[in-house]
């Protein structure tokens, strides 16, 4: 019944002990805490999907999670999917097909479709057409990205 | 967008929540997946000072083919094959919930208990107080339909008229023990967008239990709105059928998205049980459904239409079931 | 990793993946919210919940003396009015005596945290005179008892009337052997770009004042900033960081970032403003909400002898783009047909709502829509196919129309050939069931505004610097605005071509006006032609100076050099000549590190009567699309199966992009056609989200078939044009046409939502009109 947790939390590996109050939202805790800018605020209300990261390997809105109930779970981010000298094959596929064009949403596919390759290596067409179906993209018309997502499949299979 | 200061309580067990929601009353929500509540926080619509978290009550998270803890994820359910086999219907209405990423944090408990909706009342702070707030939130009249007594703001659950047509209760517990009731009964037909349900202070919903029953009768969800992702119901209709060759032996027809609350509409299926469903039936009863319901227009699509699409969607998922073609002529 | 450039390329004309993705793909992207400044505050706008009021007094004292606050601002501080356009400047950064739409900026605070900020907003108090309000555009074409503007024309809300006349109209009427009208109705829509508004300013001791904002023309911001708070532009630095989706939306420069300097200023501390997702649709600026009567006369053989359109389009609370919006909603009407006669007049009125502005199309998108709905139903009255129709009246290249357009290149005719041999139209159109049809759109758009919003006409619309030095790498500078379509990739691209060298050896530095020449942006598409150009001089010129030490290098003079990949050869004998490096270095002798400059201007053109020069361009890009639509008649519902989208941009220099822009363009589009709308009850907006403003989902999106087929244009670079907004053009009438070959129902009002293709169906069927026995 306290008031909140002391804040001890993992993201990417790494343990962040640091006090923050309960209202605090996961996202808010990541960018403006945490500097792990990668991860975006596109609406803030849970539609948009730029704010996608992992809570337990489970690609989960981080404007509607209160970074307290994250507590003892494991968070991933997109600086935390791939080292600096190789990306994951998402993340390669999309930028060799062109799947970024501002690339504000790209963060929050890339997560998306990496959870999507991890659990289901050969989706269909359809599969990956309905997974991406909570990240919103205004450029591309979404061709590019599906495309991409099934280059990835194709190479890790 | 911030949330104002609450305090986070993170009961352990059911006991503890249910103390915890009977002590803070009025002062408290509930959270469960926050994908509904967290947006209406940031917009600062009937905040509460007191949080009750139910993520840690590891019993309210287990689910089985006859029992569904209140804090089971959407997602969850999605992935789980057994399940999506046995309850057809159901397994389309938790699929066509909002979108894959909320529901892979809302669960079944939030979903049944899903804020009313309306365009008047799911805004802003500033963009209410421009306006005047709503009876549902800081105000005293409504928008919708201007009076001050009564609020249409629409029931947008996907998942109750689903397990309305599967004879689905749900599972109490209170401050007195626990209860259970018919899933529909847990709504108020004769409140309104603000008083919506029948739990009283210190209550709170722990599972759904799905009937033997519930796992002979075949069953649909068909669900309109503009895109087929992102979107709350325009109109969600669910059956579910169980024949005995051409006879009906079980017949339920349920819908949400029209009115403050999700309803079935056993006055019209009712006398059908013992009889064939024909086409001539189905029609019938597409067409009563359709003339009792009242929708109001604060949702995207006109009211007219959503009334009249629900005779189709009530046709098409009937003749889904039976096999039946009771095409309107064209 | 570029393929399959086309022979005389090594780069151009392949598949160029964007040089910034592996940014963007690990989240490292750096845009301008994800930068922090030492001691940063933060700024929050107090907007006007009023539509129409007059500002008695606002009371800030509570606000200033809370802790926390550091500035609270009001809008007599920094009254100068500024807007896009010269003409226009009726905006202010912070309400000046009136507030004009729920939304509009009452004043300002900054302090240490945006929760702070809000509180001292709400502790503001306003002493307002509420005004009659005026919602429709209709009523402010009368004169209205307080007109929302006083510049408005004769007492009205009119803001711009425009009237032309070519040829002879009504005598092309009356000799007519057909003639249609068409009413079209579209309200509004917007931008709706994933990254929401915000700005970061910084004001230093040295006088000087830094502002990093998402914004798709820098140069604008940074006039606009200078006129209203009164600095010499040397003092003001721009920075742009990588942008998340313009559209046009971020083209105008828009009040937040002049409030975020002033913050900056009045504080002395840098200051972020970050505008919430609501306050980006509030913002708008996005597509005019328009009513448009289209009347089109032809001969007896479907030969256009006349326009004749009224447009009545509704402006919001400012000028912003407004008055070219209401040239081009008759002068983008015409092409890519030969027009005869042709009468417009287009009249933009004020209204009480979030500004209107331009958005991907711009001024294009609804005319050409009725227009080309108007022509299917021509081509049905005459008894010829919708193709057949559209080559009859095909602009020829090198043309020029009533209205005094250049017209260099167009491969219409070719786009109209792929179009529909194809989508195999030949069996489809009227010869599927009821339910399923084809339909032909066709478009043209400007490859670059010809009249640029320019200090004077003289100065280059499009400057590229280029340094060298002798690591090797090249440093491109340029004021052009990447905001997702790959801007900085073709112009490394192109510099890497012309030099021969590999694109990872040219670095495109973020655009800074402290380094970056003046480049005119992002919009009007007119990057790839103009910086396409400026980019290539630029090259061109670093490549002589290569050229002139290679010459002494290789012993053979510069004229039969030739650029091979990373060296420079003698042209047929590849064996002889030195390497890119030993060239450079020997250049830099005694000089050091090389630069060169590109610049480009559009040559004259257009007439010389009023308006003569909107819409002119340098180039026009084509499109014929064909789409095919499964309709459900009982529903509605539909879904747009195929887009076969001829497009001429010319040559496509990266093909990857020109794909990316018409897929893009063509999910736009269909969300206009399909559900996007700017829903007004009066004047206030009732879906300001992004869950309640319908862009379509993956599952709506078609399958894109890209078919370039234009030929070179002789200006464009290495012959390229537009493709950032002629693609989204012939997307909505595309389908509309689909929509009436498969149930037989005209839709003149957007968007086509379910209840009213149910609602078209049954009054045709009502009327007795059968189609396709249903």
């Amino acid at each position: 019944m306290e008031r909140g947790p002391a804040g001890s939390i993992r993201v990417n590996g790494q343990s962040y002990d640091r006090p923050f109050p309960p209202e605090r939202i996961l996202l808010d805790l990541l960018r403006e805490d945490f500097n792990l800018t990668g991860t975006k605020r596109g609406c803030d209300l849970g539609t948009c999907g730029c704010c996608t990261v992992w809570i337990d390997g489970v690609p989960t809105l981080s404007c509607l999670t209160l970074a307290a109930l994250a507590e003892g779970h494991t968070i991933t981010t997109v600086e935390g999917l791939s080292s600096p000298s190789e990306l994951h094959a998402v993340q390669r596929a999309f930028v060799e097909r062109g799947a970024t064009q501002c690339g504000f949403c790209t963060p929050g596919f890339i997560m998306t479709a990496a959870a999507l390759l991890r659990d289901q290596p050969h989706p269909s067409r359809e599969e990956i057409t309905k997974a991406i179906s909570g990240n919103l993209c205004r450029c591309t018309g979404y061709s590019k990205i599906i495309e991409a997502i099934e280059v990835a499949a194709a190479g890790t299979g | 967008m911030h949330l104002d200061p609450f305090e986070l309580h993170r009961p352990a067990s059911v006991g503890e929540a249910v103390e915890l929601t009977r002590k803070f009353g009025p002062a408290c929500d509930l959270l469960a997946g926050g994908t509904d509540l967290l947006p209406n926080y940031k917009m600062h619509l009937n905040v509460k000072r007191h949080l009750v978290a139910l993520g840690d009550v590891a019993e309210l998270r287990t689910h089985s083919l006859e029992r569904i803890g209140a804090m089971t994820r959407l997602g969850e359910l999605e992935r789980d094959t057994a399940f999506r086999a046995t309850y057809p219907g159901l397994a389309e209405a938790i699929g066509e919930v909002a979108t894959p990423l909320v529901r892979a944090s809302a669960t079944v408990g939030g979903n049944l208990l899903v804020e009313t909706r309306c365009f008047f009342f799911n805004q802003s702070y500033f963009w209410r107080d421009s306006l005047g707030y709503c009876l549902k939130a800081d105000g005293d009249r409504c928008h919708v339909v201007p009076q001050k007594e009564r609020c249409y703001a629409t029931f947008s659950g996907d998942l109750a008229p689903a397990l309305g047509v599967l004879n689905a209760s749900i599972e109490i517990a209170g401050p007195t023990g626990l209860r259970t009731v018919n899933v529909l009964d847990l709504y108020d037909a004769a409140g309104d967008g603000i008083r919506r349900h029948h739990l009283a202070e210190g209550e709170i919903v722990t599972a759904i239990l799905l009937p033997d029953s519930a796992r002979r009768v075949r069953s649909t969800y068909r669900k309109l709105r503009i895109r087929p992702t992102f979107d709350f119901p325009e109109l969600g209709i669910a059956a579910s059928l169980d024949l005995d060759g051409s006879r009906v032996r079980a017949l339920a027809i349920a819908a949400g998205g029209l009115e403050t609350y999700p309803k079935r509409f056993d006055e019209f299926t009712a006398p059908l049980v013992g009889a064939p469903l024909t086409a001539e039936a189905i029609t019938a009863i597409a067409d009563q459904i359709m003339r009792s319901v009242r929708p109001v227009y604060n949702t995207f699509l006109a009211p007219d239409y959503r009334k009249r699409m629900v005779a189709v969607y009530v046709r098409r998922a009937l003749e889904h079931l039976s096999g039946v073609r009771a095409e309107a002529a064209g | 990793m570029a393929t399959t450039s086309p022979p005389g390329f090594r780069l151009l004309g392949g598949r160029i993946p964007y040089i910034e993705g592996p940014l963007k793909v690990s989240g490292r992207a750096e845009y301008t919210d994800d930068i922090k400044r030492p001691g940063m505050l933060f700024g929050g706008l107090l907007r006007s919940p009023w539509a129409h009021a007059r500002l008695r007094s606002i009371d800030v004292r509570a606000a200033r003396a809370m802790p926390g606050v550091f500035a609270v601002l009001t809008g007599e501080r920094y009254p100068t009015p500024f807007g896009v356009l010269p003409m226009t400047h009726d905006e202010t950064a912070i309400a000046v005596g009136k507030a004009r739409y729920v939304g509009d900026i009452l004043a300002a605070v900054a302090a240490s945290d945006e929760v702070t900020a809000e509180q001292a907003l709400r502790a503001i108090r306003v002493d307002a005179e509420i005004l009659p309000e005026y919602a429709d555009p209709k009523v402010g074409v009368l004169p209205v008892k307080e007109p929302i503007h006083a510049r408005g024309l004769a007492g009205t809300n009119i803001q711009k009337e425009v009237v032309q006349h070519f040829g002879d109209v009504d005598a092309a009427l009356r000799l007519a052997a057909h003639t249609v009208r068409v009413r079209g109705i579209f309200p509004g829509v917007t931008h709706a770009f994933t990254e929401p508004l915000v700005t970061i300013a910084e004001a230093t001791p040295d006088g000087r004042l830094t502002v990093w904002s998402a914004t798709q023309v820098p140069h604008y911001l940074h006039r606009s900033l200078s006129e209203v708070l009164g600095i010499p532009m040397h003092r003001i630095r721009v920075i742009k960081p990588e942008v998340g989706g313009g559209f046009g939306g971020k083209s105008d420069p828009l009040p937040h970032e002049i409030v975020c300097a002033a913050l900056a200023i009045e504080t002395g501390r840098p200051v972020k403003l970050r505008v919430d997702r609501e306050d980006v649709f509030l913002t708008n600026h996005g597509r005019h909400p328009t009513q448009n009567d289209v009347t089109i006369a032809t001969d007896p053989d479907g030969h256009i002898l006349a326009y004749d359109i009224d447009a009545l389009i509704e402006g919001g609370a400012w000028s912003s783009f407004g008055t070219v919006t209401t040239y081009y909603n008759g002068v983008l009407s015409m092409g890519p047909y030969k027009v005869p006669n042709f009468r417009y007049r287009g009249r933009r009125v004020y209204t009480n709502k979030p500004p209107s502005g331009a958005m991907r199309a711009h001024g294009g998108t609804n005319i050409r829509y009725s227009v080309e709905v108007a022509l299917d139903e021509l081509a049905e009255k005459i008894g010829i196919d919708p193709f057949e129709l559209r080559r009859r009246n095909a602009l020829p290249p090198g043309s020029t129309t009533i209205n005094e357009f250049r017209i260099t290149s167009t491969s219409f005719l070719r786009c109209l050939e792929a179009a529909r041999e194809k989508s195999g139209w030949e069996g489809k159109f009227r010869k599927q069931p009821f339910g399923r049809g084809v339909g032909l759109g066709c478009g043209f758009y400007i490859s670059g505004s010809n009249s640029p919003i320019h200090f004077t006409p003289k100065m280059p619309q499009s400057t590229v610097h280029l340094k060298v030095d002798m690591d090797g790498g090249i440093a491109v500078h340029s004021m052009q605005a990447d905001i997702g379509q790959g801007s900085n990739t073709l112009l490394a691209a192109i510099v890497a071509e012309v030099l021969g060298v590999d694109l990872e050896r040219v670095h495109v530095v973020r655009v800074d006006s402290d380094v970056s020449p003046i480049d005119l942006g992002s919009y009007s598409s007119r990057v790839t032609f103009m910086m396409g150009n400026a980019a290539r001089l630029a090259a061109e010129d670093l490549r002589n100076k290569l050229l002139e030490a290679a010459s002494h290098l290789v012993g053979h003079p510069v004229e039969q050099l030739v650029v091979g990949h990373e060296r420079i050869e003698v042209r047929h004998r590849p064996e002889i000549g030195t390497s890119f490096l030993e060239a450079l270095h020997a250049a830099m002798e005694h000089t050091g590190a090389l630069t060169a400059t590109g610049a480009y201007s559009s040559p004259p053109m257009g007439g010389t009567f009023k308006g003569a020069r909107a819409g002119t361009a340098p180039a026009y890009s084509f499109a014929a699309y064909v789409a095919e639509v499964e309709v459900d008649a009982e529903t509605g519902e539909f879904h747009v199966e195929t887009v076969w989208a001829a497009f001429d941009c010319g040559r496509p220099l990266n093909r990857l992009a020109v794909e990316g822009q018409i897929e893009g363009s063509i999910h736009m589009g269909l969300g206009q056609l399909m559900g996007e709308t700017m829903s007004y009850r009066g004047t206030r907006l009732m879906n300001p989200s992004l869950l309640e403003y319908k862009i379509p989902a993956p599952q709506q999106m078609p399958r894109v078939e890209c078919l370039l087929v234009g030929e070179d244009d002789p200006e464009g670079p290495f012959g390229a044009k537009e493709a950032g907004e002629g693609p989204l053009v012939a997307t909505l009438p595309a389908v509309a046409n689909a929509l009436y070959d498969a149930v037989g129902v005209r839709f003149a009002t957007l968007p086509i939502t379910p209840d009213r293709v149910v609602k078209g169906i049954e009054e045709r069927r009502r009327s007795g009109r059968a189609w396709k026995g249903a």
